[in-house]
């Protein structure tokens, strides 16, 4: 029987019974859209993140902090304290710079404090960089939109985000360039705790940088010269170490990451730019297996139903098979004939499960940008605009067909092979 | 040559059987097993068909006269003794092979089992979609097969929109389409009105005698069973009697 006929033959016995094969395809249509959903999203989530982390990051940087204080990649703002009493201070980037291949080093004193200006009061982190050397490391980012970023600070000068000049975004500024605001701070390591009060003005609003950085700039800090943090913090101890490498080759990364352990006995912890890219692309790997791992579970469930399906359709039609094989249709013709019924309707499925997969992660996208992104990030005290644009790559695309047609071959075989097993006179008197 | 020469033209009618045979069976031998008791279906039945031969198969219902016709339409293997069909023992063949065979084969059933979803054409076609056929030539084939039944104006019917007799006749058609060596019929006119059933039987008749088409068929009919050369009497898994008519 040539390939076309056994093909027809499939099809009409499949319009035979339009409701149940339409059931059966939209098993299939909702594992597979699950999948592509899934997927096209969390990819789309990863282009985003990985994009803006190239922007807001220096390939050539290394982030020094102590242990448990950034280690795991990105976590809220270390707040810099730790069990084993080591402190990393503002005065070991001297230590640091002797270290070869390193460009310079800068302390970062980080702390949560709340933002009060004219129209009303904001938490936020409360950075203390030296302007100078954080403009040169992150040259695209720590960049002013209005007013200047002072290379010589005198005392009170503020630089703020763009999330925190304009958190509502409804015209209302929280603050602008000149304006004056007030940091409060409760220091918890005194008792009773006291509350520290910072009065300065605006100098500069940073351009928006999108999403958020790791060490660099956000859009929703609040950053003062690093002396004025130490006095205001009352402090000498920072909480991460921002390094700039003469390059970024994987040598020099290297070998300071080893040269900056070495000379704090082990006690810190250094992060690359590019390790964490890749801590992050693995994470996102691990997601993306989960959630395809869930949603291929509604696919075994489809497939469970296309078995039950033909074995039911087995058992209507033996008589018909009964036919076909005194006719002189061979069994691995009858095989064909069930396999295909059931990879035709996985065709049909996935090709559906496909295209209302891209539709969801795209209504899904555009509800999620809707809501104002999400409040991932270092400095995330407010929240990044952050928009995602579903990805659905041909790899995708292929894989989802192959699966949905498998699975229905697959759970399709061992009804096939029983219809193709029967014997003619038992089929013939099968009522 | 020389024998058939010396003989009268009624016995030579009768001895060409000898001359090509074409179904052959020798010391037939089927048991079933119906739970753990073995059911002696046939034992030892020995038939010859030859070519152009109309035989009727009669007798009671458990005689063994169904086992017998699926055993000659290799739908079964014997149990004991050889069914040689064109010179081959059947019991030889795989699989494949029998399928090849079957398709040599036009078998019309008692309850027609056309395919009811298919028109009379599609019904026709499908035993020579089966044997390869391309399309235009299985079209052209149904129709002119369709034609010769009566039913050129019936054939975009579904079998449920026919009658029996109809139907019946379709299934003739399709049992004719890949040029079988013969027919082989059980009950052919069990489950149609008597008018019907006459009908069928001089298409058989017409096609045995006209066209040469060699004819196995298993009947309660007496009617019909008269209507062929030679009949053959079962009882109890044995041939009883043989009567050339």
């Amino acid at each position: 029987m040539k390939a076309q006929d056994v093909l027809s033959y499939s099809f009409s016995a499949i319009k035979l019974r339009k409701l149940r094969a339409g059931l059966t395809t939209l098993g299939v249509v909702i594992g597979i859209a699950a999948i592509v959903a899934l997927l096209s999203i969390t990819q789309g989530l990863q282009a985003t993140i990985t994009r803006q982390l190239q922007t807001g990051f220096a390939t050539d940087t290394l982030i020094v902090s102590t242990r448990g204080g950034f280690g795991g990649g990105f976590g809220p703002g270390a707040q810099g304290a730790t069990n084993s009493g080591f402190e990393l201070l503002v005065n070991d980037t001297q230590i640091i710079n002797n270290i070869a291949n390193v460009e310079m080093s800068m302390a970062i004193i980080q702390r949560i404090g709340n933002v009060t200006s004219g129209e009303g009061n904001l938490t936020a982190t409360i950075t203390g960089v030296d302007f100078a050397e954080y403009a040169s490391i992150y040259s695209s980012t720590f960049v002013s939109e209005s007013g200047v970023i002072p290379l010589n600070p005198e005392n009170e000068m503020i630089v703020v985000g763009k999330r925190v000049s304009d958190p509502w975004k409804n015209g209302t500024l929280f603050c602008n360039v000149n304006d004056g605001v007030e940091i409060i701070w409760i220091n918890a390591t005194t008792l009773p705790p006291k509350k520290e009060i910072y009065t300065g003005h605006v100098t500069a609003v940073l351009k928006e940088i999108g999403g958020f950085g790791i060490g660099g700039p956000s859009d929703s800090g609040v950053y003062i010269p690093i002396s004025q943090a130490e006095s205001f913090f009352g402090t000498q101890q920072c909480d991460t170490i921002i390094v700039k490498l003469v390059n970024d080759d994987k040598t020099a990364i290297d070998s300071v990451s080893n040269a900056i352990k070495e000379a704090f006995s082990d006690q810190v912890s250094v992060t690359s730019a590019t390790a964490v890219l890749n801590i992050l692309s693995n994470v996102f790997s691990v997601i993306q297996l989960f959630l395809a791992g869930i949603a291929a579970i509604s696919l075994l469930v489809a497939g469970i139903g296309i078995m039950n399906i033909m074995i039911v359709s087995l058992m209507e039609r033996t008589r018909e098979i009964g036919i076909l094989k005194a006719l002189g249709m061979k069994s691995r013709t009858v095989l064909l004939v069930f396999l295909s019924e059931s990879v035709i309707i996985g065709l049909i499925g996935a090709a559906i499960g496909i295209a209302s997969g891209w539709v969801l992660a795209n209504v899904v996208a555009i509800v999620f940008s809707g809501r104002g992104g999400i409040g991932l990030g270092n400095h995330a005290a407010a929240t990044g605009g952050m928009s995602i644009t579903p990805v659905l790559t041909p790899t995708v695309t292929i894989l989802a067909l192959v699966f949905g047609v498998g699975v229905s071959a697959i759970f399709a075989l061992y009804p096939a092979w029983r219809a193709s097993k029967l014997k003619p006179v038992e089929a013939l008197r099968y009522e | 040559m020389e024998i058939s020469e010396q003989i009268s033209k009624d016995e030579r009618k009768r001895l060409m059987i000898f001359l090509v045979t074409i179904v052959e069976a020798v010391n037939l031998e089927k048991t079933y097993r119906l739970g753990k008791i073995p059911v002696n279906a046939l034992r030892g039945v020995n038939l010859r068909v030859g070519s152009g031969d109309f035989l009727a198969v009669l007798g009671p219902s458990g005689s063994g006269k169904s086992t017998l016709l699926s055993l000659i339409g290799a739908l079964d293997k014997p149990t004991e003794g050889k069914m040689i069909i064109e010179g081959v023992d059947v019991s030889t063949l795989n699989d494949d092979q029998l399928a090849d065979l079957r398709r040599r084969i036009g078998f019309v059933f008692q309850f027609f089992n056309l395919i009811p979803r298919f028109t009379a054409r599609e019904n026709v076609e499908l035993s020579m979609a089966i044997a390869g056929l391309n399309g235009a030539e299985r079209r052209k084939r149904a129709e002119d097969l369709l034609e010769m039944v009566g039913l050129r104006e019936r054939m975009n019917h579904k079998p449920a929109e026919l009658s029996g007799g109809e139907q019946q006749r379709v299934a003739i058609a399709r049992a004719l389409a890949n040029n079988p060596k013969f027919l082989l019929m059980d009950e052919p006119t069990g489950n149609i009105d008597s008018k019907a059933a006459g009908e069928i039987i001089g298409l058989i008749k017409k096609l045995n005698e006209d066209k040469g088409v060699t004819v196995i068929m298993v009947t309660h009919d007496q009617r019909l069973a008269g209507q062929s050369k030679r009949i053959v009497q079962m009882f109890d898994g044995l041939i009883v009697q043989e009567v050339v008519n």
